[in-house]
């Protein structure tokens, strides 16, 4: 029996919101920023992490996580505050499976389906990027040292995706829970 | 496989992005006062440089961002990415 | 019993014997030995027949060089062709076998075309197989039963294999000493750093050598530094993994086999390939030995010099008694001194006539006879060489040979000089240069981040390729922008030589066209009377030679033949080689597995299943799917043993009659909202979206910029500057691009941002008459009753307290409702709907049933119904067209062609005999009986049974269709037979939409 150097944990308590805005807008952004309680990304493959976690996903796109009751009052708050500006906020936690990744082999993992380079150095804290990983597009974040890694990846790909994890990990003893 | 600078995210694979064909193709602002044939230069016509050429990609696979590349069509060696201004003169060119 | 095996020596492990089989028989061999090297061990010098001519052939070389012993090895599913036995490792068990000769090696019928061989010249099949062009069927099975390099397993490949990206600063392609030493300097600086190697331990070259360096044996410097680089981080070495491909942008490719060596039926990962992004590259992968050009140059037992030191060192193989070494340079001189020293008699051939420089006092001091001066012009002996015939060298390549002598041997080691292995640099773009002083290729600029040194680079002695790898190393730190760390040059020991004199084709007795074979490309046969024979017949340029002779075309690309082929076209031309040029060099540089490039890719993970929330509740009501694009979509729900057709018509007649629900989450979904969000898709869609009301639907259709009807779909507004757009299952990502791309390329002065929902929400369709009371029934809080919610309408509820957004729009031509809820209760509301319904007999419907009631509705469905050269007009969608506003394509529609009045138009078609449901994509004739061909007049696009009809409908496009109505036309089957149709409107069921507004 290998040791499980990977293990892989479907979220079930989270929310998406999709967030467009302008980001030249000191405006919109201090709006933003006075609903979630933390920082709106404006650099590109960054995140901030508070409360919620807070992807960039394009220059004037963000995602945001949360646990999944705050979510529809998070909405209400943004659209409330938003009112004013060109913006758009859009519920997407039915869209998107999220899936936890960590254990020591897990770059290794990424690195058989992604053309991304995952190495410590250039993937580390408060980085995320959107590419593909086998054939899904997928969000890749950094969430925790040294090796955890959230991937977002849209619903109907998830089962395909798992699939794929569990014949990239075998190697690794790879477990899902 | 081509190494392609999105001007938001870095340089990816080509394979996070799709291709746009000739960059600067404006569209005409009164199409019913061109000719069939001013229309379908508009449409069909390219000039498919042998050399640099200017070419939009879409980083599909990534922020969804159109841009401009400017990409040698013999050597296959790509000067540079450049965001499309905002605004109507913006024009992709 | 291992004849040829020495008693000391080589990197082998002689208290690991290994059994093998060849052939058949049973041979042992050593753990470290390759296949070749064992062989040689055991005396084996005839490993295969040649390509064209069948002659018997034996190991000419050490590495991927190798022309002649290309072996299937292993059995079943896992056996390799094309396999180089000098490169296969050895393992017990291992089963190799010949793939020419039949039915036996030593008794190769084919081998008549040896002596039919003036006959079999460059170009035979081109001129003999040409005509009657009627035969080539015939021909083409005996040409195919006579060539290729062993087969392809029939079973399924039980290995598996892997893909692996990586990124690296630095990739060095080989580990001699070049390529080790600037891999030193890479890793100390820092840099992160590949090195890759295709044999199965780093040294390269030294691995063969007796050389030292800072005065000790070469393979404790390897020792050391391989030490060095495995301790550190940032390096990855690999061994057994061949560089093969050299693409864009720094793409490289590597195939690492990871258990071939072991055996087969290993667990784990068979072969990876490595897709390495690199900033800089060094290759690295040293020099080929030249054959010499002489009759008979192909026997058994006439190898590369440098191949038997090899196998001397290595492998403590000494592959003859009594050699004849035959040389141009001096490198063959170590040869004839390793040979000595394995106890063989030595007589060295040296066409110069001053002989060696310094090697030659050593070869001297060790006894060995030399003849400067002189050539080898044939080669006696058929299935083993058995001796040489020798001839003074006048200089003078258009001579003809005269008073030769005969010298005896078991072994002729040749050296026609070096070529460095420019394969990988050709690739990636590079140019090659003939260099005069060094007689080869060698590579001049540079397309790519990359750098040549070593050997490959054209140095040739050990000290040169240190310091030019070195010095490689340095500069490839430093373009990647790191401090290089200090490292020092080692030492090595050199003797002073004399010159390479180029000699590209010996002379024989006869002139070349009628002497023995010379042969140039070994592994394809080409011959040098095969390259004269091109030149007479017209060809120049290097590269139609090249195809005419098939020079080069072997799975070794030509690695030993094709600069002695260059250089023998320049002289048939008159040229220098420089003008003559080299042909280029393409992946893959040795040959790659199927297996490896196809990897995890196989079988369920060939392409993704998508699947709706739905899906799990269609897998149990024992659906089958159809796919539609990569989403599974039900097809039909059967009932006990139903088939397609019965399950079918019981789902339209229901949905008809009673209800019927589907899920149709598959549809494209987009929020499109922002202050100018009007104006934008006033100008995508071709209606004016500015007429409609908040909480209103419309059917709208959008349009290339030529016209052609490109997706359709419904849009709601929901709010005064919100839409809710809907596009076709396929059109999903192409559209949001389509309209992020006018966005942001042409109208970014247009405030509106996209949002795709397409996952988020789930859609489940309720049709049918009592659609309306299973809503009411789930428990809905909003009227559903026609005065507050009428047709194309739409409104936030909620069933059962769940939020939906409800649409009353209909494709089925019923009172129909769609229910788009957050996916995550989809499975929920999909039973709610199917519990509420149960009164009803509500019946689940598939994609085929959806099929069958939108086309009884003449609804056309985009990409089945039109292929992109189909306009709204040509659908008698003319009522869609704003005229008040532009919008995209819409310019396009004036264009002379797309008012051509002949042009393909929508129409219903109708079998005159009431039965024949005509099979899709038909084509259409006005007279089944004129002269073929026959001119056809449309095509069938949609075509199905409808049970509440009770006859076939079909949709065609028909050449001025729309002005045909109640003509006859015939569809003509592929049976030869055509039946007569019947042209009607495409709306076949309820015409004035009576029961969709109900």
């Amino acid at each position: 029996m290998t040791e499980s150097t990977v293990q892989v944990c479907v979220l079930d308590d989270v929310g998406h919101i999709n967030l467009r805005g302008d980001r030249h807008s000191v405006d919109f952004i201090t709006a933003v920023e006075s609903v979630i309680g933390q920082s709106l990304p404006v650099a590109a493959n960054t995140m901030s992490e508070k409360e919620h976690r807070v992807f960039w996903i394009g220059p004037d796109e963000w995602l945001i996580t949360t646990v999944a009751d705050n979510t529809l009052g998070l909405l209400a708050d943004l659209d409330k505050k938003l009112a004013s500006h060109h913006a758009a906020v859009n519920d997407v936690s039915g869209g998107n499976i999220e899936l936890r990744l960590s254990g020591k082999n897990v770059r290794d993992v990424l690195a058989k389906g992604c053309t991304l380079d995952f190495h410590e150095i250039v993937f580390g804290p408060g980085t995320c990027a959107q590419s593909g990983l086998a054939k899904a597009a997928v969000l890749f974040g950094f969430v925790e040292a040294p090796h955890t890694f959230d991937i977002i990846v849209r619903r109907s790909f998830s089962d395909y995706l798992l699939r794929w994890l569990a014949n990239a990990g075998c190697e690794y003893g790879i477990e899902f829970r | 496989m081509f190494l392609i600078q999105c001007p938001w995210c870095g340089e990816r694979a080509e394979t996070e992005f799709s291709y746009g064909g000739e960059a600067g193709i404006v569209r005409p602002l009164e199409p019913d006062a061109l000719s069939d044939a001013e229309w379908a230069d508009y449409l069909f016509n390219r000039t498919n440089l042998r050399g640099a050429y200017k070419e939009l990609w879409n980083h599909a696979q990534g922020c969804r961002r159109w841009f401009g590349v400017e990409r040698d069509t013999v050597t296959y060696k790509i000067e540079g990415s450049y965001e499309l201004p905002s605004g109507r003169a913006g024009k992709g060119a | 019993m291992q004849p040829n095996r020495l008693k000391q020596g080589g990197r082998i492990d002689r208290s690991r014997a290994l059994s093998f089989r060849f052939n058949g028989k049973s041979y042992e061999g050593y753990t470290g030995d390759t296949l070749a090297s064992a062989l040689l061990a055991n005396g084996v010098s005839l490993v295969s027949r040649s390509f064209k001519l069948h002659r018997p052939r034996g190991i000419v070389g050490a590495g991927a060089e190798e022309p002649n012993a290309i072996l299937q090895i292993g059995r079943g599913a896992s056996t390799l062709p094309t396999q180089r036995a000098t490169q296969v490792e050895l393992y017990d068990g291992l089963e190799a076998r010949s793939t020419k000769g039949w039915p036996s090696l030593r008794f190769d019928i084919a081998a008549f075309n040896d002596l039919v061989s003036p006959l079999l010249a460059a170009g035979f099949y081109y001129k003999t197989f040409m005509r009657p062009q009627a035969l080539w069927p015939w021909y083409e099975r005996f040409i195919r039963a006579a060539a290729g390099f062993g087969l392809a397993p029939r079973e399924p490949d039980p290995d598996r294999y892997e893909h692996r990206n990586a990124h690296c600063d630095v990739l060095i392609a080989g580990a001699g000493p070049a390529g080790l030493i600037a891999a030193l300097v890479a890793a100390r600086s820092g840099a992160r750093v590949i090195i890759a190697d295709e044999q199965n331990e780093f040294g390269g070259s030294l691995l063969s050598a007796s050389q030292t360096i800072d005065a000790e044996p070469a393979t404790a410097w390897i020792e050391a530094t391989t030490a060095e680089l495995d301790a550190l981080d940032n390096v990855t070495m690999l061994t057994r993994s061949t560089v093969f491909g050299y693409y864009d942008h720094n793409f490289v490719a590597i195939v690492e086999r990871c258990t071939d060596h072991i055996g087969e039926d290993v667990a784990g990962v068979r072969q990876r390939l490595w897709r390495v992004r690199a900033k800089q590259v060094v290759l690295a992968q040293g020099a080929f030995e030249r054959p010499l050009v002489f009759c008979n140059n192909d026997r058994p037992g006439v190898m590369l010099a440098s191949a038997v030191s090899c196998y001397i060192h290595r492998y403590a193989v000494c592959p003859g008694k009594r050699a004849v070494v035959f040389t141009n340079n001096d490198s063959a001189y170590r040869t004839a001194i390793d040979l000595r020293a394995a106890g063989a008699s030595v007589v060295i051939i040296d066409s110069r006539a001053e002989g060696a420089g310094a090697l030659a006092d050593a070869a001297r001091a060790d006894g060995i006879t030399m003849l400067p001066g002189h050539i080898v012009t044939d080669v006696s002996g058929r299935r083993h060489v058995s001796g040489v015939r020798v001839a003074q060298w006048n200089g003078d390549v258009t001579s003809t040979v005269q008073n030769t002598i005969n010298i005896d041997c078991d072994l002729v080691a040749v050296s026609g000089g070096w070529s460095p292995a420019v394969h990988l640099h050709s690739q990636s773009g590079g140019k090659n240069a003939w260099s005069d002083d060094l007689h080869c290729f060698v590579p001049a600029e540079y397309a790519q981040a990359n750098v040549s040194a070593g050997a490959g680079n054209g140095k040739w002695s050990l000290q040169d390729c240190l310091q030019d790898g070195l010095d490689a190393g340095i500069e490839v730190i430093a373009r990647c922008g790191i401090e290089a760390a200090d490292v020092t040059l080692p030492l090595a020991v050199e003797v002073a030589s004399r010159p390479l004199e180029p000699l590209w084709r010996v002379p024989a007795a006869t002139d070349p066209d009628r002497c023995p074979k010379q042969f140039v490309d070994f592994q394809i046969d080409t011959s040098v009377a095969d390259i004269r024979l091109a030149v007479r017949e017209g060809y120049r340029n290097v590269e139609h030679v090249k195809r005419y002779t098939a020079l080069g075309f072997g799975t070794d690309q030509g690695k030993l033949g094709n600069i002695n082929g260059m250089a023998i076209l320049a002289e048939c031309l008159g040229e220098d080689i420089a003008s003559v040029g080299t042909t280029a060099f393409r992946p893959a540089y040795t040959p790659v597995t199927f297996g490896v490039g196809a990897a995890e890719n196989v079988g369920d993970l060939f392409e993704p299943v998508r699947k709706t929330a739905i899906h799990a509740s269609h897998e149990a009501a024992g659906a089958p799917f159809e796919v539609v694009g990569q989403w599974h979509r039900p097809w039909y729900f059967p009932q006990g043993d139903e088939d397609l057709h019965t399950s079918v018509a019981r789902e339209c007649l229901a949905t008809r009659k009673s209800v019927g629900m589907m899920d149709a989450s598959t549809l494209g979904k987009i929020d499109a909202r922002g202050p100018d969000v009007v104006e934008f898709l006033r100008r995508i869609y071709t209606h004016d979206v500015g007429k409609m009301k908040v909480g209103r639907c419309a059917y709208g259709i959008m349009l290339g910029e030529d016209g052609m009807v490109m997706d359709d779909g419904v849009i709601a507004r929901v709010a005064e500057r919100q839409f809710y757009l809907t596009t076709t299952t396929g059109g999903a990502a192409p559209v949001l691009a389509w309209l992020e791309r006018w966005l942001q390329t042409e109208w970014p002065e247009l405030e509106v941002y996209l949002t795709s929902l397409t996952e988020h929400y789930a859609t489940i369709v309720v049709a049918g008459p009592n659609s309306r009371r299973v809503l009411q029934d789930i428990g809905c809080n909003i009227d559903l009753e026609r005065d507050s919610f009428a047709f194309m309408s739409v409104r936030d509820a909620e069933l059962a307290g769940i939020a939906v957004t409800l649409f009353r729009v209909s494709f089925s031509g019923e009172l129909a409702f769609e229910i788009n809820i957050d996916s995550r209760n989809a499975l929920k509301m999909w039973q709610l709907v199917a519990d509420a319904g149960a009164k009803f007999d509500i019946t689940p419907y598939g994609t085929e049933t959806m099929h069958v009631l939108r086309a009884e509705k003449g609804f056309v469905i985009v990409g089945q119904d039109t292929d992109g050269s189909v306009t709204p007009v040509d659908l008698r969608l003319q009522w869609l067209l704003s005229k008040d506003k532009d919008f995209l394509g819409k310019r396009s529609l004036s264009r002379t062609d797309c008012v051509r009045s002949d042009r393909k138009q929508l129409v219903g078609l109708l079998s005159e005999d009431g039965k024949t449901v005509l099979p899709e994509g038909t084509q259409l004739v006005d007279d089944p009986g004129a002269a073929i061909p026959v001119p056809m007049c449309g095509h069938v696009t949609s075509s199905y049974y409808s049970a509440c009809l009770g006859r076939p409908i079909a949709m065609a496009l028909v050449a001025t269709g729309h002005s045909r109505r109640d003509e006859i036309i015939f569809a003509s089957l592929a049976d030869g037979s055509a039946v007569p149709v019947r042209i009607v409107s495409p709306v076949f069921y309820d015409p004035e939409g009576e029961r969709q507004n109900d």
